[in-house]
């Protein structure tokens, strides 16, 4: 086993660990005043309010942290996140990122197509 | 903006100078007279392409212009599972598929301090809003995969 086998195992471990701290479908149940504006399963269908479903999950967490800190300010979302705890934002994370919605089309001047 | 639309759209021109012209009451109309007319049905059609405008107050976004355009977004937003390291360490935003207005707001508020990033401030801050809103609808051209739901 050379050391990039290990490697890949621990950040397999890794990013399994990241995956779990949030549970998706307690998130579905928080969800409930978020889907007003951001559609049920994140995909808003107004073009003012973003689209959510299939964001990272970690992305997704911090934007929470920071409307709840206030480094983010948003007149909509500051209330929203007022009363809201670190578990509930981790499950909130899960379920929207765990959506279909929002993707990352590859860069194809940086990541070539074909084989490396 | 409404004057130059004005000059395209010489349907509005002439049906607005035509009604005016059967409204008086003699033929042998003098030059200036006709000068006149012709003036007030310009501006009349002015005010109207300027009212049908009104509400798309929004620069319209060309998706091949944003791709031009795009440089300086793809090296952190078009890398699958790209973190950022700075100002912290976490996964850059998705942006394919988002709403076009949406990432127009942001980047407007991203170049105005509003909303406090230092990459994308200064990313933002060399934008125009015709940038804005090209980049804007080139992100929104979402893949199928996204489209469905």
């Amino acid at each position: 086993m050379n050391k990039f086998t290990i490697g890949v195992i621990v950040l397999a471990f890794a990013a399994a660990g990241a995956a779990q701290a949030g549970n998706p479908d307690a998130g579905k149940e928080k969800s409930r005043p978020c889907a007003a504006c951001h559609g049920a399963d994140g995909n808003s269908p107004a073009p003012s309010f973003p689209k959510i479903a299939g964001q990272h999950y970690d992305y997704l967490l911090k934007a929470l942290q920071d409307y709840k800190s206030g480094a983010r300010k948003n007149a909509i979302m500051a209330p929203q996140v007022a009363n809201l705890n670190q578990r509930d934002f981790q499950d909130l994370a899960a379920f929207y990122s765990a959506q279909h919605g929002l993707v990352t089309r590859k860069n194809s001047y940086l990541v070539p197509t074909g084989k490396h | 903006m409404p004057r130059r639309a004005a000059t395209h759209t010489p349907f509005g021109y002439n049906r607005a100078a035509t009604c005016i012209h059967r409204l008086l009451p003699s033929r042998d109309m003098k030059v200036s007279n006709k000068i006149a007319f012709a003036c007030a049905g310009l501006a009349f059609a002015a005010a109207l392409s300027a009212a049908a405008q009104a509400p798309a107050a929004e620069a319209a976004g060309n998706a091949d212009a944003g791709r031009q355009k795009s440089s300086m977004c793809l090296g952190c937003h078009n890398i699958p599972g790209y973190k950022t390291a700075f100002p912290s360490v976490y996964s850059v935003p998705k942006l394919d598929g988002q709403h076009a207005a949406y990432i127009v707001s942001a980047l407007r508020a991203y170049k105005s301090g509003e909303r406090r990033h230092p990459s994308m401030r200064a990313v933002a801050a060399s934008l125009s809003d015709q940038d804005m809103a090209d980049l804007a609808a080139f992100y929104a051209t979402a893949p199928a995969q996204s489209a469905s739901r």
